[in-house]
C-alpha cells in the first residue's frame, strides 16, 4: 500500500511571508469629491495624480526650502525588486506618482503591484498583486503610473487593461472591470482619475494599431458610464481627416495613456492623445488624422469631445501629445500649458483650446516649422521607402510623457527637456492585429544628445533659466512652496533647483535612473519629498545610451534632520 | 523535435530546457475549473508543465510532489502571488484567480529549481468581454 501523502495544506499569500501588516488606517474613507476639488487646501496630502486637478504638480509645503534644502537626507527607502518570469522582464521601471493621504502612501509599481506604506516610516501596510500575463503586448515596458483614491477605495489599472478598485484598508479587491482588448494589442498603464462619482482611465497600445479611447466607470461599482474614442468613425466629426474609403481609422492610434487634468468650472477633462498609427508611414492615412497628437477637452459627464487643438497634424515623427496640460489662470485668462514632443510649448485658452502663444523649448528642431499660432509646415520626414531620414527631435520627443510643473508663486513653468534626434527609414508593412505597426525602422541618436531643466514664462514664452545635463532629462518635475523644483536624472541623482534662479542647490544619488513623478507631503508637521527610482521602460526610444543601466526599484523619502 | 537530452536533467546542459514538458488541460464542471500538477521523481519539472485553462476565472489546483526532494510553487493569482511549500511526498492545493487571455509562469523558488526546470506555465484562453473590445470591424490576423 502506497504511503499517504504528507498534507501540504493550502497555498497562502506571499505577503504573509513578509513583515507586511495587512492593514492600513481608513484614511481614504473621507476623501470625497469635495476634498479632491480642494486638494491643495490639504498641503500635507497628495490626493491625485498631479497633486490637484489642475495638473500643476505643485505642493504648497515650504518647510524644505531654498535656504535649508542642503540638509535634506533620506528618511526611509522602500525596495521592491523583481521575482520570477514576468511580463516585460527587461523593461520594468518605476514610473508612478505616489499618493499620500493623512500619513498613508498608496503607490503602484510594475507588473500589477500596488502598496500601502506608512508615509512616515516606509513600513509596508498591505500589498496587492494583479497577475499580469507574460505575453501581454507592451509598447513601452512593464510600467504603471499610479493610483487614485476616494471614498475608501484605491483605483489602479493593470497591464492587461483592467481597472480595479481595492479596499484601501487591506488591499482586497472590491471590483474589477476589463476595458481593453489584449488580443488587439491594448494594455493599460495610466493612473486613474476620480471625478465626481466616476473613475476615469485610458488605453495604451498606440504602436499596435488600435483605436484609442478613454473610459469612465462608476466609482462604487465599476459600472460603465461612457467611452470616448479619440479616432472618429464614419459619420462622426473629424472623420473627414481620415481616408474616406479606407480602413485607416480603425487602427489610427490616439491613445490616452496619461491622466487628464480637469477644470471643474468648465467640467472639462484635458487629455493629450497619442501618435497616429502606423507611426511613420503617413501614406496609408492621408489627412490630418484627428484626434491624434492633440489636446482634447472632453465633457466629464457625457464623454463628448467639446474642443481640441492638434499639435502635429498628420504626424510622421511619432510625436505623441499625451503629456499633461497644466491649467492655470493668468491676467484673467483661463489657460492650459502643454510641452509637446514636437519641441514646442503651447499656451492655449482652455475654454475653447485656441492657441494664445507657441514657442520652441528645445534647441534643435528641424522636422518642421510651427508659427506663433501653431500652424505647421513639415520640413523633414520619412517619405520614400527605404530612405533614411534624420530629424530633431526624435520620436522620444523634446519632452517625454514625464511631467512639467507650474509654480503659482513664481508664475513659471518648469520642463524636463530631451535634446536628441533620430533616424527613421520608412518600411511599409501590412497591418495585422496585435503586431507592432510602426511603418519604419528607427534608430535614436546615441552620443549626440543632452538634456536640461528649463523655466519658462507663460506670459512671453521666453526661457527664464536653464540647468543643463549631459543626458536627456526624463523624470517629472515637482514645484514646491519652498521655492524649489525637484527632479531626477537618468544616472540616478535626485536634484533640487532654486525655482527662481535655477541654481542646483542639492542632490542625492539614488542608485538608479529617474523616470517617474516625485511628490511631496507632510506627516505630523514634517515635510517629505518622495521619489521613485527605477530605470527602464522604453529606454531604447528616449535614451539608448543608457539602455544598459541598472533597473533599480526603490522609493526614496527625503526629509530634513530633526 | 527530439534534440537529445534537452528534456532531461544533466544531459546536454545542466538542467532541463523550460517548456519541454507535457501539456495538460484543466477540467471544467459546474462552473469550476480544476487541475492536478505533479512533480515526478528526479525530473525537476511540473507535470503537466503547460496547463491550459479554457478561460479566465478561478482554478482549484492540486499539487503533488512525488519527488524525494523538497520543492515549492509560487503561483500567479489576482490579489497576491500564492505560495505552497511541498516537502517530499506531499500534496496540497491552491486557489488561483487568473484573467484571460494570456499565459503566466510560475516556479519553485527553492535553490535553483526554476533554472533546472521547475518553471511551469498556466495558459488561459478565451477573450475579453464584448464591452471591453474596440468598436471596429474584424481586423486581419497573423496567419498560423
Amino acid at each position: 500500500m502506497a504511503e499517504e501523502y504528507v498534507d501540504a495544506g493550502t497555498a497562502i499569500r506571499y505577503q504573509d511571508l513578509s513583515a507586511d501588516k495587512g492593514v492600513a488606517p481608513p484614511v481614504t474613507k473621507g476623501v470625497t469629491y469635495d476634498r479632491l476639488l480642494n486638494a491643495r487646501d490639504e498641503p500635507q496630502n497628495w490626493l491625485t495624480y498631479y497633486g490637484a486637478y489642475n495638473g500643476q504638480r505643485y505642493s504648497p509645503l515650504n518647510q524644505i526650502n531654498a535656504s535649508n534644502v542642503g540638509d535634506l537626507k533620506p528618511e526611509w527607502v522602500y525596495q521592491v525588486g523583481s521575482m520570477g518570469l514576468h511580463s516585460g522582464a527587461s523593461t520594468y521601471a518605476w514610473e508612478a506618482s505616489p499618493i499620500v493621504v493623512d500619513g498613508t502612501m498608496f503607490v503602484s509599481a510594475w507588473d500589477g503591484m500596488c502598496f500601502a506604506l506608512d508615509a512616515a516610516t516606509g513600513e509596508e501596510l498591505w500589498r496587492y498583486k494583479h497577475a499580469s500575463p507574460f505575453d501581454v503586448s507592451l509598447c513601452c515596458g512593464n510600467v504603471n503610473r499610479g493610483v487614485a483614491v476616494a471614498e475608501g477605495l484605491v483605483f489602479m489599472t493593470t497591464l492587461n487593461a483592467h481597472v480595479i478598485a481595492l479596499d484601501a484598508t487591506n488591499g482586497e479587491k472590491v471590483w474589477d472591470q476589463p476595458y481593453g482588448d489584449v488580443r488587439a494589442g491594448e494594455s493599460a498603464t495610466v493612473a486613474p482619475l476620480v471625478v465626481k462619482d466616476m473613475v476615469i482611465v485610458g488605453s495604451s497600445g498606440g504602436e499596435f494599431g488600435v483605436r484609442g479611447h478613454t473610459d469612465a466607470f462608476k466609482r462604487e461599482t465599476g459600472e460603465r458610464v461612457w467611452r470616448c474614442y479619440m479616432i472618429p468613425k464614419p459619420g462622426e466629426p473629424g472623420f473627414e481627416t481620415w481616408p474616406q474609403d479606407g480602413e485607416a481609422w480603425q487602427r489610427g492610434g490616439a491613445n490616452c495613456w496619461i491622466t487628464p487634468s480637469y477644470d471643474p468650472d468648465l467640467n472639462l477633462l484635458y487629455y493629450g492623445t497619442g501618435n497616429p498609427c502606423p507611426d511613420f508611414d503617413g501614406g496609408v492615412r492621408e489627412g490630418d488624422n484627428l484626434y491624434t497628437d492633440s489636446g482634447v477637452a472632453v465633457d466629464a459627464d457625457s464623454g463628448e469631445i467639446k474642443a481640441h487643438f492638434q499639435y502635429t497634424p498628420h504626424d510622421l515623427w511619432d510625436y505623441d501629445s499625451v503629456m499633461e496640460h497644466l491649467l492655470f489662470d493668468l491676467d484673467g485668462q483661463k489657460l492650459a500649458a502643454h510641452f509637446d514632443k514636437n519641441g514646442f510649448m503651447y499656451i492655449l485658452d482652455r475654454t475653447d483650446m485656441s492657441p494664445v502663444r507657441v514657442a520652441p523649448f528645445v534647441d534643435r528642431i528641424d522636422w518642421g516649422e510651427v508659427d506663433e499660432m501653431g500652424n505647421v509646415t513639415p520640413k523633414v520626414y520619412p517619405d520614400a521607402e527605404g530612405d533614411p531620414v534624420h530629424f530633431w527631435p526624435g520620436p522620444a520627443g523634446a519632452k517625454e510623457w514625464t511631467h512639467a510643473c507650474y509654480s503659482p508663486d513664481t508664475e513659471l513653468l518648469y520642463v524636463p527637456v530631451q535634446d536628441v534626434g533620430a533616424t527613421a527609414t520608412r518600411r511599409r508593412r501590412e497591418f495585422k492585429e496585435s503586431i507592432p505597426y510602426w511603418g519604419a525602422g528607427v534608430a535614436v541618436d546615441g552620443d549626440d544628445q543632452s538634456g536640461y531643466v528649463s523655466a519658462y514664462d507663460p506670459r512671453t514664452g521666453q526661457e527664464r533659466w536653464r540647468w543643463t545635463n549631459d543626458l536627456c532629462m526624463c523624470s517629472s518635475l515637482l514645484a514646491t512652496g519652498g521655492n524649489l523644483v525637484f527632479g531626477g536624472t537618468p544616472t540616478g541623482e535626485f536634484h533640487a533647483w532654486n525655482a527662481e534662479t535655477g541654481d542646483d542647490v542639492w542632490k542625492f544619488q539614488c542608485g538608479s535612473g529617474h523616470h517617474s513623478s516625485p511628490s511631496s507631503y507632510s506627516v505630523d508637521g514634517k515635510q517629505f519629498v518622495v521619489a521613485p527610482s527605477g530605470w527602464g521602460g522604453w529606454a531604447e526610444g528616449f535614451l539608448p545610451k543608457m539602455l544598459g543601466s541598472s533597473h533599480g526599484s526603490a522609493l526614496f523619502a527625503f526629509s530634513l534632520p530633526e | 523535435m527530439a534534440v537529445a537530452g534537452l528534456d532531461k536533467q544533466n544531459s546536454v546542459t545542466l538542467g532541463r530546457i523550460l517548456g519541454r514538458t507535457n501539456v495538460g488541460e484543466a477540467e471544467e464542471s459546474g462552473g469550476k475549473m480544476t487541475a492536478t500538477v505533479r512533480i515526478p521523481e528526479d525530473q525537476l519539472v511540473y507535470d503537466p508543465g503547460v496547463l491550459v485553462l479554457p478561460h479566465g476565472g478561478i482554478l482549484e489546483l492540486t499539487l503533488i510532489n512525488d519527488d524525494k526532494n523538497t520543492h515549492c510553487a509560487v503561483l500567479p493569482s489576482n490579489g497576491d502571488t500564492q505560495f505552497i511549500w511541498l516537502v517530499n511526498h506531499s500534496k496540497g492545493t491552491a486557489t488561483l484567480e487568473l484573467d484571460g487571455p494570456g499565459y503566466y509562469w510560475y516556479g519553485s523558488t527553492t535553490g535553483n529549481d526554476e533554472g533546472r526546470g521547475l518553471t511551469g506555465a498556466i495558459v488561459v484562453g478565451g477573450n475579453v468581454p464584448d464591452e471591453a473590445k474596440l468598436d471596429r470591424p474584424p481586423q486581419p490576423q497573423v496567419e498560423v
